[in-house]
Parts: C-alpha cells; sequence; structure tokens
C-alpha cells in the first residue's frame, strides 16, 4: 500500500507538482478569487458599468461601419469617406451601424451591431471634394502595351460631433 | 524645376478653423466666373449664367459672386475659399451640365487639396482611449512580485508535449501499473 501511495504521490508530482511538473504548461494556475455565480457577476458588472455611464467618467469611442469600411471614432475626428455618398455638406448625421462602442474601463461588443439607440454617433459633413489625381500605370515589356489611366476618387470628410452612450445597459430602449 | 514641382506633395487630413464642430461653416467664399460674350468656348458658362446663376447666389448668401467678361478670352472659374486658397480652373468648351457640377464641386469642397496626396484618411486627437496595448495587458498582476528566473513565469507553454515528455509519461505509468499487478 505504502509503495502504491509514493508512487501515486510522483506521477501527482510529474503532472501537477508546483515548481513545473510536466503539465504545468497546459494547466493555468489562475483561479478566480472569488467563487460566485456566472449570473450575479454580470449583474455587478452591468451595474458597474452603467453607474459608469451615469458618471459620463472618461471618453467614450465607438467603432462605426460607414460605406465597408470599419473606422474607429471619438468626439471630435475626422474621417474622409472615400466614394460616392449622397450626404452633403453641413448635414448632421447619426452612424448607426456601430460595431463597437467602449469608455475608458469597459467595451459594449455588438454582434454584429451594438443594440439599436443605446450608443449615438453624430457627425456633420464638413466637405465634399475630389482627391488628387490618381495615376493608373500599366506597361508590359516588349509586347507593345502600354495603358495610362487618370482618376478622382469623391472624398467626403466628416467631423464627429459626439459619441455619446445614452441608454443603459440591459434596459428598455427610450424611444419605443 | 524643383522637386516640389515633380512630385505630388502629403498632406494630412484637416479642417480649418475647427469646422463643424459647433457650427458647419460654407468655406468657399468668393467665385468668380470669367467669361466672353461671343465666343464658342464660353458658350456652357453663358448658358450656365443665364439659368442658374441667380439661384446659385439666392441658395449661397454666404458666397460672394463675380461676373466678369472679357473679350476674347477662355472661360475660367476662380473659387476662393476661407483658409486662403485660390482653385483656378478653366471651363473652355464645357457644356452647361459639366458647369453645373464642377460650380457644385467648387461650393462643397473645402479648400484646395487638388495638389496634395492624403497620407491618412483619418485624423484624431485621442489615438488611444484605453490606452495602447503592451504585452502586460490582460495579464495576471502577480508576475510584478513575482522574483525572477520563475519556472512558472519562464516556461515556454505554447509547444506541444515532447517525445521525451511523453516517453517519461509512459514510463511513469508502466511502472505504477507494474506497482498495481505486484501488489
Amino acid at each position: 500500500m505504502a509503495l502504491l501511495r509514493s508512487g501515486l504521490q510522483r506521477v501527482a508530482n510529474i503532472f501537477g507538482g508546483t515548481q513545473g511538473g510536466i503539465l504545468s504548461r497546459f494547466v493555468t494556475s489562475l483561479v478566480p478569487s472569488e467563487n460566485k455565480s456566472v449570473a450575479e457577476t454580470s449583474k455587478e458588472v452591468i451595474a458597474t458599468c452603467n453607474k459608469l455611464i451615469e458618471q459620463n467618467a472618461s471618453r467614450n469611442f465607438a467603432i462605426v461601419h460607414i460605406l465597408g469600411k470599419q473606422w474607429r471614432v471619438t468626439d471630435g475626428d475626422l474621417l474622409v469617406v472615400e466614394g460616392y455618398w449622397p450626404p452633403n455638406i453641413g448635414d448632421q448625421i447619426t452612424l448607426d451601424k456601430v460595431l463597437v462602442a467602449a469608455t475608458k474601463d469597459f467595451s459594449l461588443i455588438g454582434r454584429p451591431l451594438v443594440q439599436p439607440g443605446l450608443v449615438t454617433v453624430t457627425a456633420t459633413i464638413i466637405s465634399k471634394g475630389l482627391s488628387h489625381t490618381r495615376t493608373h500605370f500599366k506597361k508590359k515589356r516588349r509586347k507593345q502595351f502600354m495603358r495610362i489611366n487618370f482618376q478622382r476618387a469623391q472624398q467626403t470628410i466628416l467631423r464627429i460631433n459626439s459619441v455619446e452612450i445614452g441608454n443603459k445597459i440591459n434596459e428598455g430602449r427610450n424611444d419605443v | 524645376m524643383s522637386a516640389n514641382n515633380l512630385f505630388l506633395k502629403s498632406a494630412f487630413v484637416r479642417a480649418p478653423l475647427k469646422n463643424g464642430v459647433g457650427r458647419y461653416v460654407c468655406q468657399l467664399q468668393r467665385i468668380v466666373f470669367k467669361f466672353c460674350k461671343s465666343n464658342g468656348a464660353s458658350r456652357g458658362m453663358r448658358d450656365f449664367i443665364e439659368q442658374d446663376l441667380v439661384d446659385f447666389s439666392k441658395d449661397n448668401p454666404g458666397v460672394v459672386v463675380y461676373l466678369k467678361p472679357r473679350r476674347h478670352r477662355g472661360p475660367v472659374i476662380v473659387g476662393e475659399y476661407l483658409n486662403g486658397d485660390r482653385l483656378w480652373m478653366s471651363v473652355h468648351n464645357k457644356t452647361h451640365e459639366e458647369i453645373v457640377k464642377w460650380v457644385e464641386l467648387f461650393r462643397t469642397q473645402q479648400g484646395n487639396n487638388w495638389n496634395s496626396r492624403l497620407r491618412k484618411y483619418q485624423y484624431t486627437n485621442h489615438p488611444s482611449v484605453q490606452g495602447p496595448w503592451t504585452p502586460f495587458t490582460f495579464k495576471d498582476p502577480e508576475l510584478n512580485t513575482a522574483e525572477l528566473p520563475d519556472v512558472r513565469f519562464g516556461s515556454n507553454n505554447r509547444l506541444p508535449a515532447t517525445a521525451t515528455e511523453q516517453l517519461r509519461l509512459m514510463f511513469e505509468k508502466q511502472k505504477l501499473d507494474e506497482l498495481k499487478t505486484a501488489e
């Protein structure tokens, strides 16, 4: 019996010894400090986030989707959107496709979009112009082939006015 | 000829006078239409002046509009912007519709950026809100007080078990089985 116990002890040492047993690198020693149920923890986290939203403690940022591109925006940013886009200068628009909204301390990650009405990103169109002339030059050697094309893309400059997390998390919408 | 003429200058996105933060201000301040009253090249320009110019200046009270007829000279549009830029464009033989479009472009853009390439398509004063990522972000703060070198933190935990380790495991298992059978 004693033999068996010593053998077991040895195997245990090999597997889970504190000083780098064989499997130490497969096992994380990170044990959650408090053993709370998941539901309770998430409730607490949401309450903390709601408190932070109320206090408006730090600068917000959001990741918005505009014309096939994703932009990380915060108050006062300038964006250049390329391609045809109907909004005209002076227009105030809200960017509704918000993929992520976050403050310094927490992030709200949309799946794929953050719940509508929770985050408001407003922007002003300040300029609609053209880019510089881009030259597309193609040449194949020894094949008598040469093309040169010029193109200018439409560029819309946006000023982000505000990124606001308006509602509280996990509460109904204000506007419905 | 210098490098400035040969190569495109580069620029960053900017808006004059923080345009759009509080309110929006149209950046076009003055537009001058130069044309000839008789020459065919100014035909489109004359049509524009006859049909659209009054509406244009009514819709844009903030823009000063000048007409400059001159004999036997080509038609030209010159725009002057709030940031001091001046944009000169020949509209020789351009039709009425084309001129309408170009005037709209003059009105909506915020300056002369035609000879500069944008380096970035975004400008921000706050490149990071949550702080830039470092290798220690989201790591256990236990590392701060650990005495290094430490096997736990120093071990390479990204590799699969080596053949030697597997052999050793098998050997220990075999020995344990032998012990069991012996008892």
